[in-house]
């Protein structure tokens, strides 16, 4: 535990107040109720005194200082004014100043309405201006990236989106340039500020410099309507403001939860509201007519047809019905589709992740978990997961700040580059299929591994781990959890992507799980028994939450032929995706921002998703389909409301006692509620030895790992993100290219487990030699086997 | 890109010297600049950038602060007039003045023929000489607007290969603050005379 600091008092405006030392002045007098304007302050960001807007006096031994309060740490017996003629003049001048090239484009400027410099200008300024010279003019805007654009004359030159993106995100894409009269935020020509972070910038730019082209001219601050809600594009679950006009999502923001996101968000995050507005969300049921086809058809008609097939299923004996889905869903709809399944069809054939992901008892936190604010307390961090900044882009934020900021050990493991590795202190790289072995190496520590070992020995230790890539096995991960459990003060976090995918598994929706992260003892089939069984007709029919096998599954293609062979199927979705487009009902739902309930992020915090929009066409909430359907099937899942929903959870599930809506939507609340780990909770018994496969002598292995910006359906349903998407690339080790003779910018061709594909070489020696790396979802599908072969195209 | 292997062999002797590599990055620009022919390229920041660890644009943050940073190429001569205070108080806007005019190139600009650079720099350190002109970074002191001109009509005619203070000094100057040390018969051709050793200067050795 860190010894508390000590306190200091000190007076501001004649009122006495207490705070940490060290503190600075402009936090500080918020003790006091008191608050003093600034631009380029900001509370997650180190101080750079810049604008001058803060200035404040303080007594002295020589009179009466004026200083920024933004650099000036608080001291015992200071005394603080914020009030007099001095600081008025002060401020009016500042803002004089920097109004002199401000252009006066507020009623045409997106910040308008919401801009601190109008505010305080408002508040502290001049009435009128001296300057009657030509103000500094500039072609505006420019883009300085696919999503944001700048209006140089706007700028105040506070260098907080500078300072973002060297301090926080690491990426310095944008700097000043030209200093002196004619400074600007600018980039490198043809180096575009393409930061996974670059929304932040927007946000945190006290003027309308910069503007995101999603948002851009589309509303005015005072016309939206907004509701706190959380994130739904990863497991993370970042605190955000979703904001919208006539019905229509027009912006998320982010919020600043503590323990979470500190306030930032990913871009994918930021601009992945557009789906939510796509022409192309399911509207109406449809169902398959005599021709095949799907129509259009009433509700009514369609959950006739949905219910009589599924009961015709069911009839034919236990267990032939199966459920897929749910990682995306709110908890009150993961719980209803668990109860859909088990109690109305009978059956306990039930996953809500894809093969892609980890054994779901580790997500329910069968093991003590690990906190994302553990960060800022760890002295070592050991990162053995999926490459952070493509897959949870703000843990990759928080881990960045514990190896940048507050001077952690970094050990990042992994089978190439990451987005971490300029911070960390070590780095190892594995083939697949080789993570025992380097397991073991590790856990040695002798030879070259020793200074990791010892650094890994030096606790607390925060270990996040999870699948790197589709070719590690899932018991790998559990083995470098359980050698991680054992390292000093450790606490571990076991990662995987999919946004609600531990509130699906706290939900029971696992084969080895019921509600409430208690043990199955008839566990079903997962995703790769389900989509088997239809294959093979030993399954009947198949309901679908939310899930694309024939697009997400490991073995997409085996996935689809699965889903043609399966006698009938219920898709409840968003979209009419490759999988939906196969079922015979397609039952339209609300999602994000469109219905009420509760996320569980990977720490096991429970946030709060508020509604704000009312969805479109008849689309309906999903636990309203699924009761529905169990009345028609003769029974209920007594989903009534999705409010009655969460009371029933919290009655079920003994971790999530005492988390109600209530609780999460006031005061404290609004950070979450860590769901604590069940009674007893047991250290995972496995030794590196025990679950994994042997390391592969075979010629070359396939790594394959996500992307941020994939062809993912919610990716590509909003034009800002579907643009960025790359091409899909073979990533080869320098030495394999030469020794198959090939040139990078030439094409090979991959043949993997589940498909082939050509693709251009780019030279990768970040890999092990021995590697070919493939980005997945970006259009190459080569299955989930390890073993690849290549061949060089002529 | 990589530069050529003197150049490259220069940087890491430059890189060596300093504990934090992006403490490099002024001597390095300098280098980047005598490797494209005293022009700062894109390309040559770029290189500075993977040298030191820094982003393209950061290295751009400072190389775009210097004027001594030649981003848009430099003639063979670069005639810098001071027009700071005690050079502006002698007579320096007047020199400034007859330099455009008889090269015909602008405050600022390079000639089509690329043979001058003109600009006005601030004080160049020999106020006591005011007014004050460099020729490719070698001095010259107490130049008239007369001299100033006879003095761009030498360089265009002779074209000398290396330009030398002392000598520009006994034909073109007037009054001179002091001696300024040794002479030395080499001329530079690159602005920083410290780094010479390393190449940065752009002499040809
Ligand atoms: S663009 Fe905005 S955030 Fe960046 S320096 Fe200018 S005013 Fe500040
Ligand atoms: S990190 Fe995840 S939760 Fe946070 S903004 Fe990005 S996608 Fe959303
Ligand atoms: S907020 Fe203190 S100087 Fe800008
Ligand atoms: S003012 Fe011209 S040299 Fe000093």
């Amino acid at each position: 535990m860190p010894s508390q600091p000590d306190l200091v008092t000190f007076t501001v405006d004649g009122k006495e107040a207490q705070v940490p030392a060290g503190t600075l002045l402009i936090e500080a007098v918020k003790a006091a109720g008191v608050h003093i304007p600034h631009f380029c302050y900001h509370p997650r960001m180190k101080p750079v005194g810049m604008c001058r807007m803060c200035l404040v006096q303080v007594e002295g031994p020589r009179g009466m200082m004026l200083g920024t309060s933004c650099t000036m740490p608080v001291t015992e017996g200071m005394v603080v004014h914020t009030d007099t003629d001095t600081v008025a003049k002060a401020q009016e001048g500042v803002l004089e100043f920097l109004l002199l090239n401000h252009p006066l484009d507020c009623p045409v400027c997106d910040r308008g309405g919401e801009c601190p410099l109008q505010d305080q200008t408002m508040a502290a300024g001049p009435g009128e201006s001296r300057f009657v010279e030509e103000k500094r003019h500039y072609p505006k805007p420019i883009p300085i990236s696919d999503l944001v654009l700048l209006d140089r004359e706007r700028c105040i030159l506070c260098a907080r989106c500078t300072r973002f993106s060297d301090e926080i995100s690491g990426d310095p894409l944008i700097e000043f340039k030209d200093r002196g009269n004619a400074t600007q935020v600018n980039t490198f020509p043809d180096e575009p500020f393409a930061s996974y972070f670059s929304g932040n910038t927007v946000q945190i730019c006290p003027v309308g410099a910069l503007t995101a082209t999603p948002y851009r001219f589309r509303a005015r601050p005072w016309d939206l309507e907004a509701v706190e809600s959380t994130c739904p594009h990863c497991s993370v679950g970042c605190r955000i403001s979703v904001q919208a006009s006539r019905n229509e999502a027009l912006r998320f923001l982010g919020v600043d939860n503590g323990p979470v996101n500190q306030g930032w968000l990913c871009d994918k995050g930021r601009f992945g509201f557009e789906f939510l507005n796509s022409g192309d969300r399911l509207d109406t049921p449809l169902v398959r007519d005599e021709d095949g086809d799907l129509v259009e058809a009433s509700w009514a008609e369609a959950l006739d047809r949905a219910a009589a097939g599924l009961s015709a299923a069911a009839a034919e004996g236990p267990g032939r019905l199966a459920g897929l889905g749910g990682a995306r869903s709110t908890n009150e709809e993961a719980y209803a589709f668990g109860r859909f399944v088990r109690e109305t069809l009978g059956s306990n054939h039930l996953d809500a992740q894809l093969g892609d992901g980890l054994d779901p008892r580790v997500l329910a936190g069968i093991t003590p978990r690990a906190a994302i604010d553990d960060l800022e307390r760890a002295r070592t961090v050991l990162v053995w997961a999926p490459d952070l900044k493509e897959e949870l882009p703000v843990l990759y934020l928080r881990v960045r700040r514990a190896a940048t900021e507050l001077g952690a050990n970094l050990v990042v493991v992994h089978p190439r580059a990451t987005g971490l590795d300029p911070v960390a202190t070590h780095t190892l790289r594995y083939r697949p299929g080789a993570g025992t072995e380097m397991l073991r190496r590790l856990a040695d520590g002798s030879g070259d591994l020793a200074a990791v070992r010892a650094a890994l020995d030096e606790g607390p230790v925060v270990a996040i781990i999870g699948r790197p890539g589709l070719g590690d096995d899932p018991r790998l991960a559990e083995a470098v959890m359980a050698f991680a459990a054992g390292l000093p003060d450790a606490a571990v976090l076991p990662v995987t992507r999919r946004s609600n995918v531990y509130g699906a598994a706290d939900m029971g929706l696992a084969p080895t799980l019921l509600p409430g992260r208690v043990a199955n003892d008839a566990p079903g089939r997962d995703a790769a028994g389900i989509l088997e069984g239809l294959a093979s007709g030993d399954l009947g029919g198949l309901v679908l939450l939310g899930s694309d096998p024939a697009t997400d599954y490991v073995e997409p293609q085996q996935a689809a032929a699965a889903l043609d062979a399966a006698g009938f199927t219920v898709a409840i979705d968003l979209f009419l995706t490759p999988s939906a487009a196969k079922a015979d009902v397609v039952l339209p739902a609300l999602g994000f921002a469109e219905t009420e309930g509760t996320v569980t992020n990977l720490e096991g915090r429970v946030q709060k998703v508020n509604r704000l929009l009312p969805g479109p066409g008849s689309a309906r909430p999903a636990h309203e389909i699924l009761e529905d359907l169990a009345r028609r099937m003769g029974g209920s899942i007594g989903a009534a409301s999705a409010e009655a929903l969460a009371a029933e959870i919290a009655g079920t599930a003994p971790a999530y006692a005492g988390i109600t809506w209530e609780a999460l939507s006031w005061g404290a609340g609004r950070e979450g509620i860590v769901a604590p780990g069940p009674e007893g909770s047991q250290p995972l018994a496995v030794a590196p030895e025990d679950h994994a496969p042997p390391p592969a002598a075979r010629d070359l292995v396939l790594h394959q790992a996500r992307v941020l910006y994939d062809r993912g359906t919610l990716t590509q349903a909003g034009p800002s993100l579907a643009k960025l998407a790359k091409e899909p690339a073979a990533y080869v080790h320098p030495e394999d290219a030469t020794r198959f003779g090939i040139k990078a910018g030439a094409a090979v061709r991959l043949t993997g487990s589940g498909g082939s594909a050509e693709l251009p070489v780019v030279l990768d020696p970040s890999l092990v030699a021995g590697t070919v790396y493939v980005p997945l979802h970006l259009g190459a599908a080569l299955g989930a086997g390890l073993e690849i072969s290549m061949e060089a195209v002529t | 890109m990589t530069w050529s292997r003197a150049t490259e062999t220069r940087a890491a002797a430059i890189l060596a010297r300093y504990p934090e590599k992006r403490s490099a990055v002024m001597p390095l620009l300098y280098l980047a600049m005598a490797e494209e022919g005293g022009d700062l390229t894109e390309d040559g920041m770029r290189r500075v950038a993977e040298l030191t660890g820094l982003s393209a644009a950061q290295v751009q943050a400072v190389a775009s602060f210097y004027t001594m940073y030649k981003r848009d190429g430099v003639g063979r001569y670069l005639v810098s007039v001071c027009t700071s205070i005690s050079c502006m108080l002698c007579g320096g806007d007047e020199v400034l003045d007859a330099v455009a005019d008889e090269t015909g190139v602008p405050d600022g600009e390079t000639g089509e023929d690329g043979l001058f650079s003109v600009e006005h720099v601030e004080c160049i350190g020999a106020c006591g000489g005011a007014p004050a002109v460099q020729v490719n970074y070698e001095l010259v002191e107490g130049v008239t607007p007369e001299q100033a001109r006879s003095l761009c009509r030498w360089l265009a005619e002779q074209r000398p290969e290396t330009v030398v203070g002392d000598d520009l000094q006994e034909r073109f100057g007037g009054q001179r603050s002091f001696d300024w040390g040794p002479e030395e018969a080499e001329g530079a051709t690159g602005p920083v005379p410290a780094f010479g050793p390393l190449g940065t200067t752009g002499e040809r050795s």
